[in-house]
């Protein structure tokens, strides 16, 4: 759903003319109607752990069951907007509204709260200290009623951004509700800056980018990076191979195999040889040995000395396996 | 190398699945690289090599009963390579291979119980005698690239681990390798405060870093502000070793992972060494070698491997004395070559891998004088001028950044890891002296969270394939967390509860609370 929902996103630059003044309006008290939400059911995971409970629940009794409860809250009661960055170019960011808030807001803006589009504004504040009003240049994304988390694209790297989480009302004003954290893309690149004292030359400094990535000593600079991400040798975590895996060349396949159960009993105190070597008895006197069959004629006897040493007996087995 | 596992140890189950990982990296990886560095101290060859051992991982390897959930293990591990001595018989090319197991399984034993079976003993011995350098991590292998909107918890990360590494090498942590390789511009100051030294980025964290490196990733940099040193990950030599096409595990001559005889043989004779609901598992006893891209196999030659181990550390050797010689004359110094690998990979992926690594350290220390092997702490003091820039945000996972830990399976998880590490960070400020009950409580809330915080979890989340045990694990240790901030909130600590779950997650036993902040 998530995957398909920044996708599905993309971005209108809306010309900041038309906007008027940015206004923060913030916490306002009590109404009706239920914030939107995520559901149990989209926490990914949650039909599976259901299923897996008894196996992987490990019950805390000492405590009623209702004061601990199995699974993690929808929200935790505060008005929170964060913003984390993905890589050189996206970011993600969830939030979290307490229904005393947006109970506020629909009681100031009234019929404005229903008619009025629900708008993530991404700011690039790169090199500035944000006030709400300098921001080099932002944009705007709609997202819908049920959303509480978004990947925003920012085509951006090497830059830094905040987001506010509001209102675009039907006349133009945008209503902020949450600001978030600010956050900096990183560069997909290498950087223009060079210090003096550390100078090289630019196509020294060419050969060792390429090195690095271990593409070899005649690497452009450019495209350096994309061709990095096609070698693969990314980390693999404790559950997942490093090691490749021959893939089935068809789906249906069988497999047969025969293996021999030679089994008897003696004196518990007898010696037993089988093929000419020792074996182990059970305490019982019985014995048993199972042996990989290949395709060959095998004769293996089977012989019982008495504790004594005066009686001994030998029975042969002689068993054939043929495979058409 | 990076040694690491998630805390896993269920003492309210007899068997759990997934404490397997554990069992596996001692027999096939631990044990083995153990056997290498001591035949190398006993053969009076030089070596260096840097290694991470996580405080998850340390914790397990020194945890009583995943000592003697081992010793059980290993110990049917040997029973069935004896039952399968004599079940091969009749098949000359599988019985020398189950007697190669045979051995290798009772020299894992004799081994973990030589060191009084706490391995963390065993490496603690090469670190004294200045073969191995052992780093840290983070506490429980969290992300810090997510966790920077909390940077209390960064530090949480850095200063508990670091602690933990005091309390049991006696000495402070000289790097560290931050978990996933994951850096932010910034948590070097956190590095800084816990004393640490260095750390490592992937390539691009010093390619992109600002300004120019000079050096490219061929020598380290400080990070401006702190003078925290970063060594910047060379990709060349990881693609030999690493690379799933042309590496070296791919070899043809090599060890087969994925032919098992937990898979492969009778349901009845191979049920005792499975898991006990009769799901087939991996036993470790694999008699193929990878013979070629198809499903048809032969079975394994262990010297022919051997040779081809050989023949690979050579072309390893040779291929770094080529990158030195041609890295030198361009920079005008002698550069420094970085090549990291998970641990796991040797001896668990790559079953060759300790090998490998053996007649590579043999070959560099009596074959030559062109190269030699270095510890970053050894490095800096023979090169203490570096250049300073701010190294890039960067990581090693999938595509280089977060997105192997934010994506649309695992990005639910942050707004609670968030939202607890904010409340963490409340209960330190509300309670800075709390004694008895109530400091018992705050610091299980502690591991509670560092426990969910595990970038394993996402990892597993963010594959998307036998998730139920890391959601499971995420949700656990946050709800726990949630009950202790209730809990001492309402002031109503119960002191059964608290007790099962710190006899459950029982790990830092000298955690302290006031570290989150």
């Amino acid at each position: 759903m998530k995957i398909l929902r920044k996708i599905k996103d993309k971005l209108k630059k809306i010309v900041p003319s038309r906007l008027g003044s940015l206004k923060a309006k913030k916490k306002k008290a009590s109404a009706k109607s239920p914030a939107a939400c995520v559901t149990t059911k989209d926490i990914p995971g949650f039909q599976e752990t259901i299923a897996v409970n008894t196996k992987f629940s490990h019950p805390e009794d000492t405590r009623p069951r209702s004061s601990m409860p199995n699974e993690l809250p929808v929200s935790y009661d505060q008005d929170k907007i964060v913003l984390q960055v993905r890589d050189p170019r996206w970011l993600h960011t969830y939030w979290e509204l307490r229904n005393q808030t947006i109970e506020g807001l629909k009681s100031s803006l009234g019929d404005e709260f229903y008619r009025a589009k629900k708008i993530l504004r991404v700011y690039d504040v790169t090199n500035i200290i944000f006030n709400g009003s300098n921001a080099n240049s932002f944009f705007d994304i709609q997202y819908n009623d049920f959303a509480t988390s978004w990947y925003i694209d920012t085509a951006g790297p090497g830059r830094s951004w905040c987001v506010d989480l509001g209102l675009m009302l039907i006349d133009g004003r945008f209503i902020t509700i949450l600001r978030s954290n600010v956050v900096s893309t990183p560069l997909d690149g290498p950087s223009w800056i060079t210090d003096e004292e550390w100078m090289i030359p630019e196509d020294v400094f060419a050969r060792l980018y390429g090195m690095g990535f271990g593409l070899g000593k005649s690497s452009p600079v450019g495209g350096a990076w994309q061709q990095r991400l096609k070698q693969g040798l990314f980390s693999s975590g404790v559950s997942s191979s490093p090691v490749r895996k021959a893939v089935k060349e068809r789906s249906f396949w069988m497999k047969v195999d025969c293996e021999l159960i030679v089994y008897g009993a003696t004196e518990p105190d007898a010696k037993v040889t089988v093929q000419g070597q020792p074996i182990n008895l059970r305490p019982d006197g019985t014995f048993t040995l199972r042996y990989y069959l290949p395709d060959s004629k095998q004769v293996i006897p089977v012989k019982a000395v008495s504790a004594d040493k005066l009686e001994e007996r030998t029975i042969t087995p002689i068993v054939t396996r043929e495979t058409r | 190398m990076h040694g690491h596992l998630p805390f896993v140890r269920h003492p309210e189950h007899e068997n759990f699945l997934e404490e397997d990982w554990l069992y596996e990296a001692i027999t096939e990886t631990y044990v083995p690289l153990i056997s290498v560095f001591e035949g190398l101290v006993r053969d009076n060859i030089d070596f260096r090599i840097t290694m991470t051992l996580s405080p998850t991982l340390i914790s397990m390897l020194s945890d009583q009963l995943l000592q003697e959930r081992y010793l059980k293990h290993i110990n049917k591990l040997i029973e069935l390579s004896e039952k399968e001595m004599e079940r091969t018989k009749w098949q000359e090319d599988f019985r020398r291979l189950a007697e190669m197991y045979f051995h290798k399984f009772s020299y894992a034993r004799d081994t973990f119980q030589k060191y009084n079976n706490n391995l963390v003993y065993a490496f603690k011995k090469f670190q004294d005698l200045g073969k191995l350098e052992i780093i840290t991590c983070g506490a429980t292998h969290g992300f810090f690239p997510l966790m920077d909107v909390c940077r209390e918890s960064v530090r949480a990360q850095v200063k508990v681990a670091a602690d933990h590494y005091e309390s049991v090498f006696g000495r402070r942590p000289s790097g560290i390798w931050l978990p996933e390789c994951g850096f932010c511009p910034g948590h070097d100051e956190i590095l800084r405060e816990a004393g640490i030294r260095y750390f490592f980025t992937d390539s691009h964290g010093l390619l992109h870093g600002t300004p120019r490196p000079k050096y490219g990733v061929f020598a380290p940099v400080y990070c401006k502000g702190t003078g925290v040193a970063a060594f910047g990950r060379d990709l060349e030599s990881s693609k030999q070793v690493w690379s799933s096409i042309e590496g070296y595990p791919g070899d043809y001559n090599y060890r087969e992972f994925y032919r098992d005889v937990g898979f492969d043989l009778e349901f009845d004779y191979i049920k005792p060494y499975i898991h006990p609901d009769g799901v087939r598992i991996n036993t470790g006893i694999k008699y193929y070698r990878i013979t070629g891209t198809g499903n048809h196999k032969q079975p394994y030659v262990a010297d022919w491997a051997r040779d081809r181990a050989a023949e690979h550390a050579g072309n390893f050797m040779f291929n770094r004395q080529k990158q030195a010689g041609y890295l030198n004359e361009l920079m005008g110094k002698p550069p420094i070559i970085i090549s990291p690998y998970d641990a796991e990979l040797f001896g668990h992926w790559w079953y060759e891998g300790p090998m490998w690594l053996d007649f590579l350290f043999r070959k560099v220390a009596c074959d030559q004088k062109e190269i030699r092997m270095i510890t970053p702490s050894e490095y800096l003091a023979e090169n203490p001028r570096n250049q300073v820039i701010t190294p890039s945000f960067s990581s090693w996972g999938y595509k280089g950044y977060s997105e192997m830990w934010l994506q649309g399976t695992n990005d639910w998880i942050y707004r609670h890891l968030h939202t607890a590490s904010g409340r963490m960070s409340e209960l330190t400020r509300s309670y800075p002296r709390a004694q008895g009950l109530l400091r018992r409580a705050l610091n299980q809330a502690l591991r509670e969270l560092l426990l969910a915080q595990s970038s394993d979890w996402a990892f597993i989340l963010g594959t998307g394939t036998h998730t139920s045990y890391a959601v499971r694990r995420t949700k656990d240790h946050l709800l726990r967390f949630n009950r202790i901030y209730e809990d001492i909130k309402s002031n109503s600590i119960n002191e059964n509860w608290l007790s099962d779950i710190e006899y459950k997650d029982n790990l830092f036993p000298n955690i302290d609370y006031q570290v989150h902040q």
